[in-house]
Order: C-alpha cells, then sequence, then structure tokens
C-alpha cells in the first residue's frame, strides 16, 4: 500500500509540474503580445502616434461629468489613434481641493494616482508650477496663441511660461429680476455705476417695506470670494500686497473704496442674509426677496437649475463700475494644467481634445445645445472664431428672450486687472475671510475689519511669496 | 537572550504584525510631525529649520485660541450631554416596561449611520437665520429669531447638537450591553431590602457601570477633541466654532503650511495625553484600575 501512495504522489506531481511548465510558456507567449497591444505606443494606420490603452484621469469642478460627453465622444472618433483611450472625471468641490490633492499625492512619491490634468484658476497655477508638478506648455501654445481671445492665458503665465491652457475667461455680471424692479420702479440701466447699484437698493428697500432686498450676503467665506476677490476689489483696483510682496491692504485706498462700499450695503440691511449655494438662497431668489445678483457668469447654471419659480423672469447686464475707477468687473479664468506625470503618456492627446473642444464649432455647439437640455454647465469659448458663430449670440430662455451667451462676451469689455496673486494667496484667503466673517456677524466694523486683515497678514504671512 | 528568544519567537511573532503597523503608520509619524513643527514646509521642497517659531506664533494666533477653546467646550457638553442623554436612552431601552423594544432600538442606532455630511447639510437649513425650520417654530411660539450660525455667541450650539445627536446612539448601544450585564438578582435583593428606583439606580446601575462609563468618556474625549466634520459644514463667522483637528487641517491642507500644522498637532497630541493620563491617575487614586 505505501508504494501505491508513493507512486500515486509522485505521478500527481509529476501531473503538476506538467501544468506549471505549460502556464509559464502561455504567459510566456501572452507577455509580449499583451504588452504590444495594450503598454506601448506605436504607429497607426496613417503613420500617426497611436496611445496605449488606458484611461485620460481629470480632476475638475463644475459637474465634469457633462463635460467628459464631449471628450468621450472625441476618442470615440479618433479610435484609430487611441483605441483603448478612455476618459476618467473626479469632481472636485473645489480647486483649492484638487490643488491639495495633488501636493499629497506628488507628497508620497505616488505619481500613478495623479491625474493627466487638473483644472485650476490662477492661485492653483502659481502654486504647483512653482513645485514643478506642471508642464510647461508655452511652446505648444504660443503657436496657437492668435486664434483665441486675447490674454486668455495671462493669468496661467508664471515668470513669462505658460502653464495652463484656456477653459473659459468668464466676466463679473449683474443679474437683475425684472418683474421686481418694474414692480418698484427701478430702471436697470441706472446700476451701470455702483452709485446707481446702491440707490436702487435704498428704493427696493423703502417702497417693499424691507421685503425685497437688493442682493445678498453670506454669513461664510463666499462673500470674501465672490463680493471681495472676485467683484468689488479689482474693480476697485485693490492691493493686498505691493509689487514686492509687502502687506498694503490697511493703507490701500482700493481696499477702502471696495469694502466701504460693501460695509455701505450691508450696514443699511440691504443684502439679504443667508447662505450661498444652499437650498434657503434659492427659496428666498424664488419667493422675490432678491432682486440681483453681483457675480460671475457661472452664477447662471445655477440659476437655471434652482430657480423655478422666476425662471424667464432674469436679465443680466454688465457688472455696475466704480466711477472713480472706471473698469468692468474682472474676468475669472479657469484652466485646463496638464500635470507632470513623468510619463506623460497622454499629453499630446490631451492637446489634441482641449484643441478640439475649443475649435471645433458644430460639435461644441451641439455640445452647448445638450447641455442647455439637460441643466447642465457650459461657458463661453476662448476661440475668436467660435464667439463669432451666430449660435454664441442665440436668446436665452432663462434671461426672457435675451442672449445670454452674447452678454457673457459683452461682460467681458473693459475689464479689470485681477489682483496679483502670489503663493501666499490660499492663506490671505483665509486670513481676510475670517475678519470680513467677524465683521457681517456685526462683532466689529468695517474698519476695525481692515486693521485686523492687514495685523493678521503680517502676523502670519509677513511678506507674500512671490512666484 | 538567545535562549529566550528562541522560546518566545512564535509569541513575538504572532504579535509582531501590531507592533510594525504601529511603528510605520503611528510612531514614525509622530516622530516626524515633531520634526516638522520646528521646520516651515509646504510640502513640496526641503522642510526649512525654524526652530521654536511656529510655537512662537501659535501663542499670538487668536484662531488657535479660539479653536482650543472651542474644542474645550465641545469636549466637556459632550462628554456631560452625551453620556447623561445615552444613559438615560439606555436606562428606558432597558425598562422592563417598554413596548417594541426592538423597534425602538434600531430608531435609535439611526442618527449614528447617517453619515455627518450630509447631515450636517441639513442641520445647516434646520438653523439657517432667515430659513431654517428652527427659527419657524421660534417664531411660531412668539420669540426672536437666532442667528445660530451668523454670530459668534450662537455658533457652537448647532455644532454640539449636531455632534451628540450623532453619537449618542452609539454611547447608548454600549452602555446598554453594560447595563445588560448586570445581573437582576441585585435589583430583586434591593427590593427586598426596601430599596428603591433611585436608591437601586444611585447604588447599583452607577456603581456597575463605572467601568465602562470610564471608557466612554475616554472615547468622547478622544472624539470630541478630533471633532472635524460638524463645524466644518456649520461654519460660523471666523474661528468662532473652528475646532483645533480643523485648524490643523485648515492649516496643513489649504494654506500648506505644513510646519505649522505640525506644531499644532503636537499640542494635540500633548493635550489628549494630559487628559488621558490625568483621568487614568484619577481613577487609579479612587482604586478603581
Amino acid at each position: 500500500m505505501p508504494g501505491k501512495q508513493e507512486a500515486e504522489l509522485s505521478a500527481r506531481e509529476s501531473d503538476m509540474k506538467k501544468t506549471l511548465v505549460a502556464l509559464l510558456l502561455t504567459a510566456a507567449l501572452l507577455v509580449p503580445l499583451s504588452a504590444g497591444g495594450s503598454k506601448e505606443a506605436g504607429k497607426g494606420p496613417g503613420g500617426s502616434k497611436v496611445y496605449p490603452e488606458g484611461d485620460i484621469l481629470i480632476w475638475a469642478t463644475g459637474q465634469p461629468q457633462f463635460r467628459k460627453m464631449y471628450y468621450q465622444a472625441f476618442l470615440d472618433r479618433h479610435r484609430d489613434i487611441a483605441p483603448k483611450v478612455n476618459i476618467e472625471v473626479v469632481s472636485l468641490k473645489t480647486m483649492a481641493e484638487g490643488q491639495q490633492k495633488l501636493a499629497m499625492y506628488a507628497l508620497s512619491g505616488d505619481y500613478k494616482s495623479l491625474p493627466e490634468v487638473i483644472m485650476l484658476d490662477t492661485v492653483g497655477v502659481v502654486e504647483l508650477s512653482t513645485a514643478g508638478l506642471l508642464q510647461d506648455v508655452t511652446d505648444y501654445y504660443n503657436k496657437i496663441a492668435d486664434q483665441f481671445v486675447d490674454g486668455a492665458v495671462a493669468d496661467s503665465t508664471v515668470k513669462g511660461r505658460i502653464f495652463g491652457l484656456p477653459d473659459a475667461v468668464r466676466p463679473q455680471l449683474l443679474y437683475y429680476n425684472v418683474p421686481i424692479l418694474k414692480k418698484y420702479g427701478i430702471d436697470p440701466a441706472g446700476m451701470s455705476t455702483f452709485d446707481g447699484y446702491y440707490q436702487a437698493g435704498r428704493q427696493l428697500k423703502e417702497k417693499s417695506g424691507g421685503e425685497v432686498f437688493l442682493s445678498y450676503v453670506d454669513p461664510g467665506n463666499w462673500t470674501w470670494r465672490y463680493w471681495g476677490r472676485r467683484g468689488l476689489m479689482p474693480q476697485a483696483g485693490a492691493r493686498i500686497w505691493d509689487d514686492q510682496g509687502n502687506i498694503v491692504i490697511g493703507s490701500d485706498p482700493g481696499t477702502k473704496l471696495a469694502l466701504n462700499f460693501f460695509d455701505k450695503l450691508n450696514t443699511e440691511g440691504l443684502l439679504y442674509k443667508t447662505r450661498m449655494m444652499q437650498q434657503p438662497i434659492y427659496e428666498a431668489t424664488d419667493s422675490g426677496k432678491i432682486a440681483t445678483f453681483y457675480i460671475g457668469a457661472h452664477w447662471a447654471e445655477f440659476m437655471r437649475k434652482n430657480l423655478t419659480r422666476t425662471a424667464g423672469e432674469w436679465r443680466v447686464m454688465n457688472a455696475p463700475v466704480f466711477k472713480e475707477v472706471g473698469k468692468g468687473g474682472a474676468p475669472v479664468s479657469t484652466f485646463f494644467c496638464l500635470v507632470d506625470t513623468k510619463t506623460n503618456e497622454y499629453t499630446e492627446l490631451f492637446k489634441m481634445l482641449w484643441y478640439d473642444f475649443q475649435t471645433n464649432i458644430d460639435l461644441r455647439n451641439a455640445w452647448v445645445a445638450e447641455m442647455e437640455k439637460l441643466k447642465g454647465p457650459y461657458s463661453n469659448p476662448v476661440s475668436k472664431a467660435m464667439l463669432a458663430h451666430p449660435f454664441w449670440q442665440e436668446p436665452s430662455p432663462f434671461f426672457d428672450g435675451q442672449s445670454f451667451r452674447k452678454a457673457e462676451g459683452d461682460g467681458l469689455a473693459n475689464p479689470s486687472k485681477n489682483m496679483m496673486v502670489t503663493a501666499s494667496d490660499a492663506e490671505a484667503d483665509i486670513i481676510i475671510s475670517a475678519e470680513l466673517e467677524k465683521y457681517i456677524a456685526g462683532e466689529q466694523s468695517m474698519t476695525q475689519a481692515i486693521a485686523a486683515m492687514d495685523r493678521e497678514l503680517k502676523l502670519k504671512v509677513k511678506k507674500a511669496k512671490l512666484p | 537572550m538567545t535562549g529566550a528568544w528562541k522560546k518566545y519567537r512564535i509569541p513575538y511573532l504572532f504579535i509582531s504584525p501590531f507592533f510594525v503597523l504601529f511603528l510605520v503608520f503611528q510612531l514614525i509619524p509622530v516622530v516626524w510631525t515633531l520634526y516638522i513643527s520646528f521646520t516651515e514646509w509646504n510640502g513640496l521642497g526641503k522642510p526649512v529649520w525654524v526652530g521654536w517659531d511656529n510655537y512662537r506664533l501659535m501663542a499670538q494666533d487668536y484662531m488657535v485660541s479660539d479653536a482650543l477653546r472651542n474644542t474645550v467646550v465641545y469636549w466637556i457638553s459632550g462628554v456631560a450631554i452625551i453620556l447623561l442623554l445615552a444613559l438615560l436612552i439606555a436606562l428606558s431601552l432597558n425598562s422592563p416596561r417598554l413596548r417594541f423594544k426592538r423597534f425602538f432600538k434600531t430608531t435609535t442606532f439611526l442618527p449614528y449611520v447617517c453619515a455627518s455630511v450630509a447631515m450636517g447639510l441639513i442641520f445647516g437649513m434646520l438653523f439657517d437665520e432667515n430659513a431654517g425650520l428652527i427659527n419657524e417654530i421660534l417664531a411660531a411660539l412668539g420669540g426672536p429669531r437666532v442667528p445660530w450660525l451668523t454670530k459668534s455667541a450662537f455658533a457652537k450650539i448647532p455644532v454640539v447638537i449636531l455632534f451628540t445627536w450623532r453619537i449618542i446612539p452609539w454611547f447608548t448601544i454600549i452602555l446598554l450591553s453594560g447595563l445588560l450585564n448586570i445581573s437582576r438578582e441585585y435589583y430583586e435583593a434591593a427590593t427586598v431590602d426596601g430599596a428603591g428606583t433611585w436608591r437601586q439606580f444611585f447604588s447599583i446601575t452607577l456603581p456597575l457601570l463605572r467601568h465602562i462609563m470610564f471608557f466612554c468618556m475616554l472615547t468622547i474625549t478622544v472624539d470630541t477633541w478630533k471633532m472635524f466634520n460638524e463645524p466644518y459644514i456649520l461654519a460660523g463667522p471666523g474661528s468662532s466654532n473652528t475646532s483645533l483637528f480643523q485648524l490643523m487641517y485648515q492649516y496643513a491642507f489649504q494654506t500648506f503650511k505644513l510646519g505649522y500644522a505640525s506644531a499644532l498637532s503636537v499640542i494635540l497630541i500633548v493635550i489628549l495625553l494630559s487628559i488621558s493620563v490625568a483621568q487614568f491617575v484619577i481613577r487609579r487614586r479612587q482604586g478603581e484600575v
């Protein structure tokens, strides 16, 4: 019996060895096939580069799943060069969040988890390009720069090099509810200056018995972002730092002009206190409590999506100006930045994709029409040819037949220069916003708030880190 | 030594995974944090040694003192409210007179399984100054509208309410398990001896729950000092309801002052260690440990 068992064991061992050899041989045959088929870039039928199998990972704010629809369709049209490439998008709450995540991955050396592309604003471009995490696209962009609106890459240029491909340049606008203004006898044309805007607010308050407010004020950090950094501050020519990075906010006349105007609106009770981007503000607006919004063009997406009862009652005009300065709203630029993932295998493919999105008039217009149906986000293009197309003058039902697309383009006229952005601005935003929030809570005057901003910046930042 | 190693190598091998993980994911990061706290570092370049600068700045930073004060408020109110309410609910769930026990146990636990971020958003709406349900009720009762999240004086209240509401179920279950472990015989004997409900509670229930309550107190302490989601979502003006943990995150990942954030975390570690040691010392003096 033991002899029989040994023979059986020996036979099983021999079978196992055979199986192992067969598996190894199969694997050896398959490895080159799979490597050649999926990971190494080759040449396509027309001689163009074929991109390896994989995903182009994009991190972006503002519901990027809608953008994915266009990008995926582009890849489907280019299966000859990207047979097995797909788009993956990760939605970010804020651009700062993307910046944080990217820095953390890079810090831990995890370059495999980095996205190929990240959407950034100026602060992010400055910070991440300084850290060497973004690809320089100067040579690529300069060859095609004449096709795009002037200044499209002004805010993604650091020390003369371009680190972001422009996605949108969106103006500051003034949205107003036509029936409300009509009811209280206010001519929207009068709101072309901030004095007129203030007078409109006073009239609304008096004539409505305090029921209707000129606009909103958020008790948190949205106030600094929308009323301050992107709104009144650049329009008043305000500065946090001078050109050497010294802190000047406490003595800067532009800051006083901007923040004292806001103080006037707030202390006279012309602003309805509610949280931005949350249900109560939409409820208040739909119930006719808020008559206007002085905010960026992106707000139109939120209005279309969240306001139902007042749809069709809104119109839009250029942001008011300070007579003393005479400049319109400052545009907010966003960029698609190519991350330096060390392999950068999809860099050229993404450039093609970006270029197609910006210049393929028919497909872009079709995508925008789809976005309107789906209440999805879209912005005006940055290509001159596309902007000149009649599609971008078409009326918008939400704006009572007015063309929002045209208004967005018009809003870029006579722009204010954006505030200087340094690597210390993320911290400055937190410090300044905290003082503004205490002011809104009624715990300090605006004069005290400005002095506190200056004091705290000098204590914590000392001097801005210039790019 | 070699003999002892040979004799115990298998037991050492069995407990080694914990120590390896502890070393890699806890001890080394703590030591690294201590080093970073003496540097200025944005996470990308090389850390620059700045000595005690971060600690000196902390002493002047009102946001740090605000956050410290807020966290102490969260800690003290959290321990008191959570222990009291969790005990009351656990006693009710343990009462022989309660009907539909399963239903009540399930519903009691529900807040704990709700996502804190989602609940935070809902609480934000409930506590909205102008359109919130809480103020609508107050107004209907003839009371004033309270600026819950728009005045520093009130901003901590919604945070405490949300935090305690979410976490009470967990401690209720722990205390309930403790109550279920107390033998009925003690109560029967006490009843025979003429002890009333209150006497039974103070002489039987509380003393026999003391170990579990101590555990709960320690856990709540750690939870409150690590509180993040609630004040982050229900943010009040400035740093009026910011927690220390939240401030640490803000400095580390929003402004990339990793040196300063590390200094804050060192302070947090020292505070938590001190509190835990103090609690153990008190218990030891009382002969409980």
